[in-house]
């Protein structure tokens, strides 16, 4: 059995900031990355940006590291294996070659998948995800040979690629099973304003309704919806969310909901195993409940955090989550806790869809705990400060829907 | 760390994707501006994607690992670093 000081399971953001971190904190503990992934640390952000996907930089700008990397720094990669068997009391994780792996200390960086769309023929070819390079990899060649498109799912994912395809020439139509684009999250006037950026790319929207089936032969050759009308289309994207491979871990017995639960130290409920990234449901310091939130900046800030503490440290996480996403002239932001507005939960509006410029500010308590923004960037460094230092803005309600009323002046 | 020191930092806006975490990772020096891209933040209130000389910065407490770190943090590659010759230091 091989021994390793510090075990990483993920080759992502988050395991390899993980391995960069402990490497300067402790120069000879010896590092195992294992990756399911055949490939070193790569952009999967890169994966579906314009640039990218159009060849206007070169494709080896996706890889993160050089392989010289693992090689100074002594980080050994065991790539395209996956792990299947954790022994917490043993410290030994089993690979699915029945490579057994000891260490002292774990991390669990394991990221989400690509929920799998199950309706009859989603399995053909010409059917794609995208969530890693050899998504990308199927997706590049299959755009060459199709005329026709269609994305389900309208969130992030939907959303870029639908300028993708646009962008390389198909005839895209997006389908969604919401009234509106990315609800419940956005509300129906955020939504709108991105159903009419894809509109007017030349993106045919279909609203309200389920793909019952995938048609053709091996390859897809188009889908038919709920009313019975056929999508005729050679390529089709799924983005329909994502989930956590959890079961590797539920099994060896950690605490789990709907990721891997972890205190604000991404300590799992496991001694000497941590987790982090877009797996990690951490408790957020900022507002005293767990949080998962799948983003860059998030997982590599936890790879930070995580590798210092796994390298004896002991910090707390703490961060305004953020996502951004931005394409067809539109600019699309998430700050802090943006769970769909309920009970004892305010929204003030900023600006206006018909404005082209519309932020909705999510209040709890007199706090702003959240933010959507549309064309709104100039408001996310503000609005990130006010959420952190938990600004009281009780009877600010109407300057806060002022988009003249300077919001960095409810900071000093 | 490279030995080579920074002399000139530059975000590639037609790169820049505003994913931010260079924004993290060197909070003295850069932000995001109106359209959503990094700029750093120069002594004289500007705020430029550069290319800048590095001596302009408005934190002359912020270091070279922490510039570098930003840089290294971009997940589309958007940040360059040049030393005082103008080489190249980042990306390598």
């Amino acid at each position: 059995m091989a021994e390793t000081r510090y075990l990483i399971i993920g080759g992502g953001v988050a395991g390899t900031t993980a391995a960069d971190t402990i490497r300067k904190q402790d120069a000879t503990g010896a590092i195992t990355i294992v990756s399911d992934e055949p490939y070193r640390f790569y952009s999967r952000i890169m994966i579906s940006k314009l640039h990218y996907f159009l060849g206007k930089v070169p494709a080896d700008q996706i890889w993160l590291k050089k392989e010289e990397w693992y090689r100074d720094n002594r980080v050994n990669l065991i790539a395209g294996r996956t792990a299947a068997k954790l022994d917490t009391a043993a410290k030994t994780v089993i690979l699915d070659d029945g490579t057994m792996l000891g260490y002292d200390k774990l991390l669990l960086a394991i990221g989400i998948r690509a929920r799998r769309w199950t309706v009859p023929g989603s399995d053909k070819q010409g059917i794609h995800y995208v969530r890693t390079l050899d998504d990308f990899k199927g997706i590049t060649a299959d755009v060459k040979t199709a005329r026709q498109a269609v994305v389900i799912g309208g969130g992030a994912i939907g959303f870029e690629v639908c300028e993708l395809f646009q962008a390389s020439g198909l005839d895209t139509t997006l389908v969604i099973r919401e009234p509106h684009y990315w609800d419940p999250v956005l509300d129906a006037g955020s939504g709108q304003m991105i159903e009419k950026a894809l509109e007017k790319a030349g993106v045919k929207i279909v609203r309200g309704k389920y793909v019952t089936e995938a048609y053709g032969g091996e390859r897809v050759e188009g889908v038919i919806l709920e009313s019975g009308e056929k999508l005729p289309c050679q390529i089709v994207s799924v983005g329909i969310g994502g989930v956590c491979p959890l079961d590797f871990a539920k099994a060896a017995g950690l605490a789990t909901n709907r990721g891997l639960v972890a205190n604000e130290y991404l300590e799992t409920s496991a001694p000497d195993i941590w987790a982090a990234g877009d797996c990690a449901e951490y408790q957020d310091l900022i507002f005293g409940e767990r949080t998962q939130f799948g983003s860059w900046s998030n997982a590599q800030s936890q790879g930070r955090t995580v590798g210092a503490n796994m390298s004896g440290r002991h910090e707390p996480y703490r961060l305004v989550t953020f996502y951004a996403v931005s394409g067809l002239g539109l600019s699309i932001a998430f700050i802090g806790s943006v769970a769909p507005p309920g009970a004892g939960r305010d929204v003030v509006p900023r600006g206006s869809p018909e404005a082209n410029s519309y932020a909705r500010l999510l209040l709890k308590d007199n706090r702003i705990v959240g933010a959507t923004l549309m064309n709104r960037t100039a408001d996310i460094g503000p609005i990130s400060k006010l959420i952190e230092k938990q600004t009281d803005v009780a009877g600010r309600y109407s300057e806060l829907a002022d988009t003249n009323f300077d919001l960095k002046s409810l900071l000093s | 760390m490279a030995a080579r020191k920074i002399a000139k930092v530059e975000v590639k806006r037609d790169l820049c994707i505003g994913a931010s975490p260079c924004v993290i990772a060197a909070p003295g020096a850069m932000e995001l501006d109106a359209d959503n891209k990094a700029v750093y933040k120069l002594k004289d209130g500007q705020r430029l994607s550069g290319p800048v000389e590095r001596a302009l910065l408005e934190d002359p407490t912020v270091d070279d690992d922490t510039l570098l770190t930003a840089a290294q943090s971009c997940p589309v590659k958007a940040i360059y670093l040049y030393d005082e010759e103008g080489k190249q230091i980042f990306p390598e």
